[in-house]
């Protein structure tokens, strides 16, 4: 905690790229906290005779569905704020998770080198082996269907990213003669990594996280895409997306929405990501 | 290292609780004849044997018989396998391309107004991931201008040629049709431009952050100061150092794009190994499942391994005496 | 009509700033060597740079005028000014190492140059081969395909002497050519460059902090402090009487290789850095100069004539000669007391498994069978180049590295390594200094907090107000002010950096401080100060120094022991005297010819050491 509250947030909060990408992030999140309050519909509610309406700004539309509706006359604007809840669930989740196993391992790697870096330096190469997508997949086949398991099958797949990316920058930073000094004034292993090791890695940590919710969010919608993620009568934006393909020539809005919404998500997370890492680094920031 | 990515593969696979067979025998079989084909495909064994089968099989290149398809894996797998090479292929190039000439660009612009223009824009391109691209594409330049083909490798009004090398576009300039070679490409720029552009974004970027770091070594301005002018210092001096640590993070990359492969595929109906592949998982068709997860493990390892030769034959630090 | 002509140079950061350069005036005429002399900040870089007219981004030209053979060196157009680079004027860099490409090859880069000199593409091997025999390096043509990781930094610096001088320039820049390579290279690359300056009828300018080698090496000098000329003249007369405060200061505030022991004369302070100079309206000196009267402050002097050819600008030039460095009595040998620590044959061996060289490990012996000891109170100095172990021994005493054979006594008792109890003892009785003050310094911790780090290791829970007691007092005891206990690193300078440092090695209350090149990188008045400090710490504290450099001059004023460390082994060990009067070894003797020797009469032995003698291995 002390890691967090010592790193720069003020020149982080001047920087525009994080006001925007945070308010995108925000904007998303609050959507998905309200759904329930804000969606004017129920979003498995089906009405066949309402089916495939436009959105409010095309003629021949019904005010009563602002954004239309899909092939199954259910409420485009419900369906894509409930399908927020999903994508901000797992986005959260997920990156907490890989973040905390990632890096945990990553440090251990960095400070203890020799064995131990070499074994989870091993396992990391074994398990980066499988494209991301295609692990997932497998996954996901092996564990059901279900969130909480679209959950662990991201967390499972990209630890690894956290922990390379994590174990580089603690290895710089083992280098200082810092960390050697605290080790000779007496301090702990644990007292080093925690007080001395992970304020200095603590901003790309913070970056990798937002970076990390971005690639939850895609993963999971490819996965619902093909049909291996949520179950069947909960929506998800890529549920919408693919449902949305066969009415591709109706109405093209049913499949640009929930494609708008996943960018919107990702933009937002790596508009973020992006001004934290240029904010928080102080090697970026100002050369110490 | 392939053993130990099988191994995990394996493991992982067979935790599934779904009975792989259910799918693929009809209802009304009775439990002896279900028993009975339990015992032939060997999954009434305990695990490490099953394991020490398929081990044997995958090394005489028989990945057992596909649940849903009733078919060997391995054929399976040859006849899908080169599309997916193809179509791999020509969005590497894509990507490589747009990556070069977009890192140039961005690096270019650096301290001016534009930067942060063309800088936001490649988040922009990043946020997308290629599956939505695909789509897009179909979109715009299938649905909307019906300029470009979405659907399978060839128009119908043409077969498929003689496969002799199993390369759709090799096959079709060997059977000396170069018209179907023309529609073939034609069939393949939407997937392979919606794969290349979604991965271009974290080449520029790279290629741009290493430039800068090139460009901050001594060497560049004792070059300048020995009066070399810019244009030499980018082709001669900075080009090279400056490609090394792109390396890398390209050969990452091109094997998350060959994973890409998948989803494109099945966007664009692309008769390849991922569409394949997500068949089998929506089937849990274990033994295809396994096999294709490897030939990914096995072409991303590749591509790695290229890329790793490239970078020993370029730094001169890690060329043999 | 002179080769180079500043008149009135004023460069600033910024239109309408401060200038960092201020009214720099000189003339060089065609062969002749000036001296530019100064610490860091003082801009002698930035002259370089305008001459190349390649300020650093934002920098501008303020006002004054540069020409090279009467032509305005900054009015002149790009393409006219780009000629001349390379061919009329040539730059010779500080850090050879890194100043070549890594993927081109030494044959390429020279290939490349020779053919913007317009060497037909026939001759330019064989013309490379020759400039690289001018610079005394063997068998050039097995160079020319290597690449520069595989030379060494002297070699390396070689091949861009060879280089710049290969157009037959009127005029060559070297900054600081020699500040990063070794000291026995040091001298050879100096008679390098002035046998080639000989051979090409060159002229020269030599950037460098030391105004000891400036005295050797050119003709005139200019001093310059905080952008300003504040003395001019010919070389050994600017060294040997210095006229303006400064410069006396400086030539005082070096130790001296032989001679009478004198205290060193340390100013106080720093030099003002870019952002306190615009709060500044007299001389830029006045703040620390120890005859400073009242119409400094307020009033700038002028560079003016004092007699022909020595210009200085100060309003009390006749107090000068009162600023004198007292005689200093040498350090008394410690009491034959039984030693706080004790080194026994000890080892360490790296085996680099997967080499770069070839299949197979291949082992380097790093400290070859060390063995010495150490008194209380004792400052002992351990003296080698790089590659002589000195560090290696140092992180071995620290136990940063297991050693491979020997062991390490503290007050008798054996040292095991990896084990707890034996790091605890470790660390109540050694505390190390690190060298770089930027990497030692957690940029995220306050001073305080810095300083006071072993109060809060393992189980004791100290306060803060606690803490900041403390820190206030070992900062009283390092001379730094009371309110930078509450600064963070990046707000302090390199000096008070490595005050900090100390600092927080003394709160363990250790009985013996390692300390590994500590002053290597500090300017000359700084690194005064701090060898001071050593020596007043001494007097007050109950405390044994290993002092481990590669600068003999600073050896001899602090330590009364000195070990000679060469290849791992120590060649040669004694009573400071000893060593330096009457040096045994053939490495000692090599290391104290390398320093360019006070007595300006005398030759600088380093400079003559004859060329097939120069032998490099990469």
């Amino acid at each position: 905690m002390i890691a967090l509250a010592s790193l720069d947030w003020r020149a982080a909060a001047r920087s525009p790229r994080v006001l925007i990408g945070a308010v995108l992030a925000l904007a998303v999140v609050g959507c998905a906290l309200l759904a329930p309050w804000i969606a004017p519909h129920d979003p498995e509610d089906q009405n066949l005779v309402a089916s495939l309406l436009p959105p409010f700004w095309v003629e021949g539309a019904d005010p009563a569905y602002l954004l239309g509706t899909d092939g199954l006359g259910r409420c485009v604007l419900s369906r894509l704020l409930y399908g927020a809840r999903v994508a901000v669930y797992v986005a959260v989740t997920a990156s907490i998770g890989a973040m905390l196993i990632g890096g945990t391992l990553a440090h251990l790697a960095g400070y203890f080198g020799g064995r131990v870096d070499w074994l989870i330096g091993r396992a990391v190469d074994v398990w980066m082996s499988f494209p991301p997508v295609v692990l997932s997949l497998i996954l996901m086949v092996a564990l059901g269907v279900g969130v909480n398991n679209v959950v662990l099958a991201i967390v499972l797949v990209d630890w690894t990213r956290f922990c390379r990316v994590l174990r580089s920058e603690v290895v710089v930073v083992m280098h200082r003669d810092y960390i050697a000094a605290a080790r000779l004034v007496g301090f702990s292993h644990l007292q080093v990594i925690v007080r001395e090791l992970l304020p200095a890695t603590a901003p790309l940590l913070v970056t990798l996280l937002s970076l990390e919710m971005g690639i939850a969010v895609v993963v999971e919608a490819i996965l619902s895409f093909v049909g291996m993620s949520v179950e069947a009568n909960v929506p998800a934006w890529g549920v919408m997306i693919a449902d949305a393909r066969t009415t591709m020539y109706q109405t093209a809005w049913n499949i640009v929405l929930p494609i708008l919404a996943v960018f919107v998500t990702v933009l937002g997370f790596n508009l973020l990501g992006d001004g934290l890492r240029r904010t928080l680094d102080p090697r970026l920031a100002r050369g110490a | 290292m392939l053993l130990a990515v099988s191994v995990l593969l394996f493991v992982v696979l067979r935790l599934i609780p779904v009975d792989p067979l259910a799918l693929s025998v009809s209802p009304n079989a009775t439990v002896e004849e279900i028993e009975k084909i339990r015992h032939e495909m060997g999954f009434d064994r305990p695990i490490v044997a099953q394991y020490w089968l398929w081990l044997k099989g995958a090394l005489r290149f028989d990945f057992g018989r596909s649940i849903y398809h009733r078919e060997s894996v391995a054929s399976l797998i040859a006849r899908t396998l080169p599309a997916s090479i193809e179509l791999a292929a020509l969005a590497i190039l894509v990507a490589t391309v747009l990556g070069l000439a977009g890192g140039l660009t961005l690096f270019h612009v650096r301290g001016t107004r534009k930067e942060p223009v063309l800088d936001v824009a490649s988040i922009a391109i990043l946020s997308l991931p290629e599956f939505l691209w695909g789509l897009f594409f179909i979109l715009l330049f299938g649905v909307h201008w019906a300029l470009l083909p979405f659907t399978g490798r060839l128009s119908p009004e043409y077969s498929m040629p003689a496969a002799r090398t199993g390369f759709l576009l090799l096959d079709t300039l060997l059977a000396g049709r170069p018209d179907m070679f023309a529609d073939a490409m034609l069939h393949m720029i939407l997937p392979a431009l919606a794969l290349g552009v979604g991965f271009s974004p974290a080449i520029m970027r790279v290629l741009r952050s290493s430039l800068q770091d090139v460009y901050a070594e001594d060497y560049i301005r004792q070059a300048r100061l020995r009066g070399i002018g810019e244009v030499q210092i980018l082709l001669r001096h900075a080009a090279k150092n400056a490609i090394l640590p792109a390396l890398t993070l390209m050969g990452v990359q091109f094997g998350f794009l060959f994973g890409g492969t998948l989803l494109i595929e099945l966007i664009y109906s692309y008769p390849g190994m991922g569409n394949m592949m997500v068949e089998a998982v929506r089937n849990a068709d274990l033994p295809v499942i396994q096999a294709v997860g490897l030939v990914y493990c096995i072409a991303v390892l590749s591509i790695n391994g290229l890329v790793d030769a490239a970078y020993s034959m370029l730094n001169p630090k890690l060329r043999p005496r | 009509m002179p080769l180079l002509e500043a008149r009135n140079l004023s460069v600033a950061f910024g239109p309408g700033a401060v200038p960092i350069l201020r009214n720099v005036s000189f003339s060089l005429e065609e062969g002749r060597v000036l001296g530019v002399v100064g610490e860091s900040g003082a801009g002698k870089s930035m002259i370089a740079r305008t001459i190349a007219h390649m300020l650093p981004p934002r920098f501008e030209l303020a006002g004054g005028e540069i020409e090279f053979r009467g032509r305005s060196l900054t009015r002149l157009p790009e393409r006219e000014r780009r000629a001349l680079l390379g061919k009329d004027i040539a730059f010779v860099p500080q850090e050879p190492l890194t100043g070549l490409n890594p993927v081109l090859t030494i044959g390429r880069q020279f290939g490349e140059h020779l053919a913007r000199l317009s060497v037909p593409r026939a001759a330019r091997e064989r013309l490379a081969m020759l400039m690289l025999e001018s610079v005394h390096l063997r068998d050039p043509q097995a160079l020319l395909r290597r690449y520069p990781h595989q030379l060494s930094g002297g070699m390396c610096q070689r091949v861009l002497i060879a280089m710049a001088f290969a157009g037959d320039p009127g005029l060559v820049v070297a900054d600081e050519p020699t500040t990063a390579l070794d000291v026995t290279i040091q001298a050879r690359i100096m008679r390098i460059i002035a046998e080639m300056k000989q051979r090409h009828r060159t002229a020269l300018v030599l950037i460098t902090h030391d105004l000891r080698l400036a005295a050797h090496t050119c003709d005139e000098i200019m001093v310059l402090y905080a952008g300003c000329v504040v003395e001019h003249g010919p070389a050994k007369q600017v060294f040997g009487e210095p006229r303006h405060p400064y410069t006396r200061c400086l030539a005082l505030a070096n130790p001296s290789l032989s001679g009478e022991r004198r205290e060193l004369v340390a100013l106080s302070d720093h030099m003002p850095g870019l952002t306190e100079l615009a709060g500044i309206a007299g001389c830029r000196f006045a703040s620390r100069c120890p005859i400073r009267g009242e119409d400094c402050e307020a009033v700038e002097p002028q560079l003016a004539l004092q007699s022909p050819g020595r210009r200085a600008a100060c309003h009390h030039l006749d107090r000068v000669e009162g600023i004198v460095a007292h005689a200093a009595s040498a350090p008394a040998p410690a009491p034959a007391t039984a030693p706080v620590l004790r080194v026994e044959g000890l080892t360490k061996r790296f085996s680099e498994g997967r080499s770069i060289f070839s299949a197979g490990s291949r082992d380097v012996l790093a400290v070859d069978n060390v063995s010495f000891e150490l008194r209380a109170n004792e400052f002992v100095g351990i003296v080698g180049e790089s590659g002589s172990g000195k560090s290696t021994l140092a992180r071995l005493l620290m136990g940063l590295e297991p050693p491979t054979e020997g062991r390490i006594l503290i007050d008798g008792r054996p040292l095991v390594p990896a084990d707890a109890g034996s790091h605890r003892l470790r660390i109540a009785a050694l505390q190390m200094v690190f060298q770089d003050p930027q990497s030692a310094l957690n940029p995220r911790r306050r001073v305080a907090s810095i300083v006071t780090q072993a109060m809060e290791a393992g189980s004791s829970h100290a306060s803060w107000p606690q803490r900041l007691e403390r820190a206030q007092r070992l900062l009283g005891e390092i001379g730094m002010p009371q309110d930078s206990a509450l600064r963070y690193p990046a707000q302090l300078s390199g000096g008070q950096r490595q005050r900090v440092n100390i600092a927080r090695a003394l709160c363990a209350v250790p009985r013996v401080l390692v300390a590994d090149e500590i002053v290597s990188g500090l300017d000359v008045s700084v690194r005064a100060q701090l060898l001071n400090l050593l020596l007043r710490l001494k007097g007050g504290r109950d405390i044994a120094l290993l002092f481990i450099s590669h600068d003999l001059t600073v050896v001899r004023y602090l330590c009364e022991r000195v070990l000679v460390m060469y290849r791992g082994g120590i060649v040669e060990a004694g009573a400071t005297r000893d060593i330096f009067e009457r040096p045994r070894h053939e490495y000692t003797r090599r290391l104290l010819a390398a320093v360019p020797p006070d007595d300006l009469n005398s030759r600088w032995a380093g400079l003559e050491v004859p060329a097939d003698e120069i032998e490099e291995s990469a």
